[in-house]
């Protein structure tokens, strides 16, 4: 398990490295998302690469310009990512109960669901959210 | 929102302990894992939308052990885990296969793509 972590750390700083050195935009050696390719259509994810790397260089706006959803989400994964740090090295379990009540996984099904329908219209309030 | 409790010796990864609030739960039986942060993780950065299917079982996973199913909410655990596997893996396959793909057809020349 901790080899695990070890390795896993090691893939996500040089992922790190690679999208703060390299703009997707730019640079055609990042891989398309095959929904976005094959249908010419946005989901839920596209836009992550070119967010990160403005998150990379603390551009925000210009993160929540291709991925809202993403820059959204991140204060809520950074609260998680805090509990399993600390419940790694306390060992004492530190747990966010709203990912457990039966309501939390409904509203981001829909949240994620109305995101999806609204980057893919071509009108003027919804196209800003196109990645 | 936080709860935090000294755990005897909860073995790391498993699933999280504690949650009575939702009701008429016998003793013993903690939720069992429901994958939503990692669907929603799958969601945001594998792209293909196998992530949604995840978030719907985790949905799954919190109602019906809310409502004391207990075999329920397992199996739409398992159902979850398996859906945010699927969507793990064939986004690192979709990002090997267009590494190798891009180192086949060789790195000269071709680093600077039009805009896109």
């Amino acid at each position: 398990m901790k080899l695990l972590y070890i390795s896993g750390s090691i893939v996500l700083l040089s992922l790190v490295i690679i999208y703060y050195k390299f703009n997707p935009e730019m640079y055609n050696f990042f891989p398309e998302c095959p929904f976005h390719k094959y249908l010419h259509l946005d989901c839920p994810g596209c836009g992550s690469q070119r967010a990160i790397h403005a998150l990379l260089h603390l551009n925000l706006q210009k993160a929540a310009g291709y991925n809202l959803l993403l820059v959204l989400s991140l204060p809520i994964l950074a609260l998680q990512l805090f509990c399993k740090i600390y419940t790694y090295f306390t060992k004492r379990n530190l747990v966010l109960r709203f990912w457990y009540n039966p309501n939390t996984p409904k509203i981001i099904f829909v949240i994620v669901m109305i995101f999806w329908i609204a980057r893919n219209l071509p009108y003027i309030p919804f196209k800003y959210l196109a990645a | 929102m936080e709860d935090q409790k000294p755990q005897e010796q909860a073995p790391f990864g498993q699933p999280p302990f504690g949650q009575q609030p939702f009701g008429q739960q016998p003793f013993g039986n903690p939720i069992p894992k429901n994958w939503l942060v990692e669907s929603i993780l799958v969601t945001l950065f594998c792209c293909l939308p196998f992530g949604i299917a995840g978030i719907v079982n985790a949905a799954n996973v919190n109602s019906k052990y809310a409502v004391g199913d207990y075999a329920g909410a397992q199996a739409a655990s398992a159902a979850a885990g398996k859906w945010t596997k699927i969507g793990f893996f064939v986004g690192i396959g979709v990002y090997v296969l267009y590494i190798l793909f891009f180192v086949v057809l060789g790195f000269g020349g071709a680093m600077m793509s039009n805009y896109r």
